[in-house]
């Protein structure tokens, strides 16, 4: 995979002075780094849900069937949007302007715009590894017991 | 909105204003600064609002408490020193342990996280003081009214007695009073705790100094906003539970009793979902000291500054889907437990990104030794340890086998000694001469640590193995010759060593201390921004607020401490007397407003006493005495948002210095009050959710819910509720707008109309279950519908108030269309208001329908 082209801090600057204000709308740059691990979150809670349901119903010596399978879904869907938040990361992130480091420390709103996108591709890492320990479970029983 | 940002100062601008060569200038400013932050003397004292009095307050509180608390666990370390021992009876003993873990998660770790950060954050972020200084007064007089209330219950032998987590069935068919003051208890201390969130997170977001972007936060800071956001997410819940439960208490609802259709197990769930993220919230701010102790000993900048902050976000998700790993035994199926086992061990991830990041620091700079430093090892060791036996019970097998032994015991106390106590002793060491302008004994530091360092580990190392023998928690005694004796009076041996080396370590906190002890201007050589304060602290908080470029300025800018002292930067100078403070951008701190802060009042104090005579008086059933504090709580707190918040200010902007201007009056989203409205209502929305929650969580364990054969509110009066919400919210939406645009006349009638269909609405939904005669002791489906009518009718009456309150305002002047803070604020508890009522009102009418169709 080729590196995508760097920002040019002109063109940030000039995106970031936009959205300048203060709502979360224009502060989303901060909430973007939660992506990852929503994505994380959501795709828990959907197996969660599918495990409980499925075998509160059918009782504890069915088979997992379709309860696996769903985990299964939720868990390519996850990943794929995991993969679209990367990429979308990937595009924004880049080294520090300083020292081609990714230590980020510069003074400047590029800088802090880097920072932050850095921050939340580490966590689309994190999240990826947790998702699929989340589907492990579900791979590896065979019954509701 | 889009004003053009100043560009960054350069090096040489800053010292412009020559003026500032002045001394006589500089000394009057220095006395109007004096006089504006000046601390009241007498009994006024008690009206102080300052961060540096209240974080003091809050931190002797919560060490006291402490004591307290670890009073009762070496009670019970006597107790179970020997076999068959009856030193103490098994009611007290029973108290003992309820109250130890109550006061100690409760009353200690999460308040002296809050306290900790009230008193050192403005420092850290170069400010005078936190945006709301009378509400953290308002959160330290609920904590210590309730927590004296719930441990002084032991004096009377009422003390709440079905250990801290309180399960039903037994919890909720005793007798006697103890489960209810728990209960009121702390959900009164719970305000205090989302009230510190609130004013933390605005605080972190809003109150930097310009400059400090988001990438240059002191670790710290994030730290506090990841806990703040967790405290949001994570305490709602159980004050949801709490409702449920004091409601089954009271009344006789039955949400935990499975003869009328309840589970005990909804109550563990919305417990856990609070408890377990809580052990994070108090895990990360501890350890957030580490982040800024370790790079001042090192001698360096934290090595991977972006993974610390990863690694925060991740434990602190993560955290939230590891609460059934505490359920583990209760039959759940083996897929769900797999799940969570699953992220238990993920969670293993971002905490040791964090210690490894401390250890890279260490190893890449040099170290110097001292006792924080000594402190910080000993929290590693013993954390590391918790954390690996907390792997090993994060699979569920293994978990079967130690569920309620010592073996939890033990880890549990590892993870807290270490995650907790170990790195908030080190915090205190390092951050004590910033507090108090002394140096803690370095002799006596050593020999509490190493007084304290093996009697932990005597202590609680040999319980994994009392537990591994099969001996429970939460016994009172035990019989001779089960292999458990000699281990259980070398554990109570290491606790009396441990006790002995704390009380050296309080001794050392509160001798009086002379001008041997006085801290040189920063004593450890810091590089971070809190190690510019003047020694001795000066209540103003900063002299100037200054203009920052890197992440330690005090290490990478030689000239930056003299310009200080100076006064260069901004804010020299309280020309109209007033407490004020620079309030800045969320992404990159350009400052936006001069926020004149509120100074010492009795309103908080008199305000959260009130308040707490409502919870106090409905414990004892007093529902005359109930009702008054209640109103008394009400009038006071309107008075005071009337009188202290939302001032028209004498000019529209100030000078700020270094040539800027910043406006005096700001509202909606650039205004603090506005984000710490949005905070609340965050948290307000998950109480919600998880009253939710326990609807669908009834209809996982039921064939069908409701179930047939039970009567519904039907279809009509839901939606006419759906409908008459919508148009409050609508109504207050474009009354804002209407003001907003000047007319003031159409703005009036929208919130007059949007305050009428608020309450019609309330009074539309309650109609339903009552005119189908939906008696809520019958069953958990009527109870549960009744639970979510009071919580949406509360609501609609507090948005009454509220909005009452902007009609009263605009009459009075005091809401005009320049000065809109109410209403603005107003509007957001009318966005969270409206989901809420409308997706109970979709709830109501849908519920039953869906079982009608579902086979």
């Amino acid at each position: 995979m080729t590196r995508p082209a760097r920002r040019e801090p002109q063109e940030a600057a000039r995106r970031d002075r936009r959205f300048h204000g203060e709502g979360p709308r224009q502060t989303r740059g901060l909430w973007r780094i939660a992506t990852g691990p929503l994505i994380w979150g959501g795709h828990f809670l959907v197996c969660y849900w599918i495990g409980a349901s499925w075998c509160a119903h059918a009782g504890p010596g069915a088979g997992l069937g379709p309860a696996s399978w769903g985990v299964a879904a939720a868990t390519l869907a996850a990943l794929v949007a995991l993969g679209f938040a990367f990429r979308a990361l990937r595009r924004v992130r880049g080294l520090s302007l300083t020292d081609d480091d990714l230590v980020y420390e510069a003074d400047d709103p590029e800088e802090r715009r880097r920072f932050l996108a850095h921050v939340a591709t580490l966590l689309c890492v994190v999240s990826f590894v947790a998702i699929l320990y989340t589907a492990l479970p579900a791979v590896m029983l065979e019954t509701c017991r | 909105m889009t004003e053009p940002q100043a560009p960054a100062l350069p090096q040489a601008e800053r010292a412009h204003p020559e003026c500032q060569d002045d001394p006589d200038l500089r000394a009057a400013q220095e006395a109007r600064l004096r006089a504006a932050w000046a601390t009241p003397k007498g009994w006024r004292y008690l009206t102080a609002v300052n961060n540096t009095e209240v974080g003091l307050w809050y931190a002797g509180s919560a060490l006291a408490f402490m004591l307290f608390a670890g009073a009762l666990a070496l009670i019970m370390r006597a107790q179970l020193a020997v076999p068959e021992n009856d030193l103490v009876g098994p009611d007290f003993y029973n108290q003992a342990f309820t109250l130890h873990g109550t006061a100690m998660m409760f009353l200690f770790a999460v308040p002296i996280f809050e306290a900790v950060a009230i008193l050192i954050l403005p420092a850290l972020l170069g400010a005078r003081e936190l945006p709301f200084p009378r509400l953290s007064a308002f959160g330290f007089w609920c904590y210590l009214i309730g927590g004296v209330f719930v441990c002084g219950s032991i004096l009377f032998d009422a003390a709440p007695d079905a250990g801290w987590f309180m399960y039903p069935p037994l919890a909720t068919e005793q007798g006697g009073i103890g489960a209810d003051i728990w209960l009121l208890g702390l959900s009164f201390i719970e305000v205090a705790s989302i009230a510190a969130a609130v004013e933390l997170i605005v605080g972190v977001l809003k109150c930097r100094p310009p400059g400090m972007r988001l990438n240059l936060i002191p670790l710290y800071a994030w730290y506090v906003l990841i806990v703040g956001a967790m405290i949001l997410f994570a305490f709602p819940p159980l004050i949801a539970g709490d409702l449920l439960f004091e409601l089954e208490r009271l009344l006789d609802w039955p949400f935990f009793d499975p003869t009328r259709g309840g589970d005990p197990l909804l109550w563990q769930h919305l417990f856990w979902i609070f408890g377990h993220p809580e052990v994070y919230i108090i895990f990360l701010p501890s350890i957030a000291l580490l982040a800024m102790m370790i790079p001042t000993f090192a001698g360096r900048p934290i090595a991977g500054y972006s993974w610390i902050v990863l690694s925060a976000m991740g434990t602190g998700f993560i955290s939230f889907g590891l609460w059934v790993h505490h359920m583990f035994t209760t039959g759940l199926p083996s897929l769900s437990l797999g799940f969570f086992a699953a992220a238990s061990e993920a969670v293993a991830i971002p905490t040791g990104i964090q210690i490894f990041v401390f250890i890279a620091t260490l190893m890449l700079g040099t170290v110097r030794r001292s006792v924080p430093m000594l402190w910080s090892m000993g929290a590693l060791a013993i954390f590391v340890a918790g954390g690996l036996t907390g792997v090993m019970l994060a699979i569920a097998p293994f978990d079967f086998q130690a569920h309620d032994s010592y073996f939890i015991v033990a880890h549990l106390h590892f993870t807290l000694f270490g995650g907790m106590l170990f790195p908030l002793v080190a915090g205190i060491h390092y951050y004590y001469p910033l507090v108090t302008g002394r140096m803690l004994s370095r002799r006596l530091g050593v020999w509490s640590f190493w007084l304290c360092f093996p009697g932990f580990v005597i202590c609680f190392l040999p319980m994994h193995l009392t537990g591994m023998r099969g001996m429970p928690r939460r016994v009172w005694t035990y019989s001779e010759g089960l292999g458990w004796d000699t281990l259980n009076l070398v554990s109570s041996l290491g606790a009396f060593v441990f006790a002995a080396g704390f009380l050296v370590f309080i001794w050392d906190l509160i001798r009086p201390k002379g001008e041997a002890d006085r801290a040189p201007r920063n004593p450890w050589k810091g590089g971070a921004l809190e190690w510019l304060q003047e020694q001795p602290p000066r209540s103003w908080g900063v002299r100037c607020v200054p203009q920052v470029s890197s992440r330690y300025p005090l290490w990478d800018d030689p000239d930056f401490v003299r310009d200080y002292d100076a006064g260069r930067f901004y804010l020299p100078d309280a020309e109209e007397g007033r407490r004020e403070g620079l309030v800045t951008s969320v992404l990159d701190a350009e400052p936006e407003q001069v926020l004149r802060i509120g100074g010492p009042s009795v309103l908080p104090l008199g305000g959260a006493a009130a308040l707490g005579g409502v919870f106090i008086f409905a414990t004892f059933h007093w529902w005359w005495l109930t009702a008054i504090s209640g109103l008394g709580a009400l009038v006071l707190i309107l008075r005071w948002v009337w009188t202290g918040t939302g001032e028209h200010p004498e000019k529209p902007s100030k000078s700020i210095g270094l040539g800027r201007e910043a406006a005096l009056y700001v509202s909606g989203p650039k205004s603090t009050g506005w984000w710490a409205m949005f905070i609340t209502m965050l948290g307000d929305l998950t109480a919600f959710l998880g009253l939710f929650f326990g609807l669908f969580f009834f209809l996982t364990v039921h064939e069908a819910f409701p179930p047939l054969g039970l009567p519904v509110p039907g279809v009509v009066w839901p939606m006419a509720s759906l409908g008459l919400a919508a148009v409050s919210w609508l109504a207050t939406w474009g009354g804002r707008r209407a003001n907003a645009a000047g007319r003031v006349g159409a703005f009036r009638a929208l919130l007059a109309l949007a305050l009428a269909t608020g309450l019609a609405a309330a009074a539309a939904l309650a109609w339903g279950p009552w005119a189908a005669g939906m008696d809520p002791t019958a069953h958990s489906w009527p109870a549960i519908v009744w639970a979510l009518v009071l919580w949406s009718a509360a609501h609609a009456g507090v948005g009454a108030i509220m909005q009452g309150f902007c009609l009263v305002a605009s009459f009075a002047g005091r809401l005009t269309p320049a000065y809109d803070a109410d209403i603005r604020n107003t509007e957001v508890f009318a966005h969270f208001h409206a989901f809420a009522a409308i997706v109970t009102a979709v709830a109501f009418a849908a519920f039953p329908e869906v079982r009608e169709v579902a086979p």
